[in-house]
């Protein structure tokens, strides 16, 4: 693809390609965090929505996130792989670039507890705003606690 | 059996006889709970698959308007009978809550379908209530996944019963 041929030229030092199990797909690694807004907005010129956006906890080290881009033309899909570090899960938003990673980052957030810099509104988007803890991190655990928890203080 | 035409001594009144013997408030009280079970204007809290089966319960071939049971307006304003059906999320409890506490009193709840009654496929979940009768007073429960359309008849008649009999006095 020469999208992946020009996005290598721009960020040399810091795109990986890794190898794919979908031949539509292209999958790179972004080793620089710092350089994902940058990658985004040269990468949204050709590819015009986030199709998904995918987040994997590996305790202890990471969380791996997964950005799936797509587009109309082709279909094609061209997926970032970034690494956050699992203390401090902070990242760029890049909802301001591409308008449909809103929700995806919202989710993200609500689920993972991963928190995006400039994201124009992070609030929970599934669950209810005072729900206690992330669910989806591997180190949850459903205790009776949070089976009985409603929020409200219901007496009978 | 289910489709099987209600007695005829359920539809009538008190006897002559046995309304000079009784007192005024029995008398209005088995008026107002003939009256009552007679007309549940049910609301439907239809949350999840259950709520297909709730289609063909108003349909023509179980048809639960011939027992007063009128699917109008479908507004909690409007209805003494919630069927709660689908697993109630911790987000949607506060829903659940604020449509029950508009319907008038006395009203009666029916418990449709294992998510509702128990939490079903959703049991142990993080974000399912397990069982609505932890928020809710249940009258009747219908078991299944889905429960059948006629089971939602039979649920019914056996609220009217108990509606009758002054057994259930609503919430
Ligand atoms: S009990 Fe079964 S049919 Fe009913 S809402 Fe749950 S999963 Fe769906």
């Amino acid at each position: 693809m020469e999208t992946v041929e020009r996005l290598k030229s721009e960020f040399s030092s810091s795109l990986t390609s890794l190898p794919s199990t979908n031949a539509n797909e292209t999958l790179l690694l972004l080793s620089e965090n710092e350089a994902l807004k940058k990658l985004v907005k040269s990468i949204s010129t050709e590819f015009d929505i986030l199709f998904t956006l995918l987040v994997v906890d590996r305790p202890p080290e990471a969380f791996e996130l997964n950005y799936v881009f797509s587009r109309y033309r082709d279909s094609a899909l061209l997926t970032i792989r970034v690494n956050l570090n699992h203390d401090k899960p902070v990242i760029d938003s890049i909802a301001k670039i591409l308008p449909s990673a809103e929700w995806e980052e919202r989710e993200a957030y609500d689920l993972f507890g991963i928190k995006f810099r400039g994201h124009p509104d992070l609030r929970r988007i599934l669950l209810q705003d005072d729900w206690p803890g992330r669910p989806l991190r591997k180190d949850f655990v459903v205790t009776d606690e949070i089976r009985n928890w409603t929020g409200l203080d219901l007496k009978f | 059996m289910i489709n099987e035409e209600p007695n005829a001594d359920e539809f009538s009144y008190p006897g002559l006889g046995e309304v000079m013997f009784m007192k005024a408030e029995n008398f209005i009280n088995s008026v107002l709970s003939w009256g009552r079970s007679r007309s549940l204007w049910p609301l439907t809290f239809g949350t999840k698959c259950c709520a297909m089966e709730m289609i063909p319960f108003g349909a023509t071939k179980v048809d639960a308007d011939r027992t007063g049971t009128l699917f109008v307006g479908d507004s909690p304003r409007q209805a003494d009978l919630i069927l709660c059906s689908g697993t109630i999320s911790k987000k949607m409890v506060r829903r659940l809550l604020s449509a029950y506490e508009q319907m008038a009193s006395p009203k009666y709840v029916i418990a449709v379908g294992a998510c509702n009654i128990s939490g079903g496929l959703f049991h142990d979940s993080y974000n399912s209530i397990e069982g609505i009768d932890r928020i809710i007073p249940v009258d009747v429960y219908i078991p299944g996944c889905p429960p059948r359309p006629e089971m939602f008849m039979d649920a019914v008649l056996a609220l009217q019963k108990l509606i009758r009999e002054n057994k259930e006095q609503g919430h």
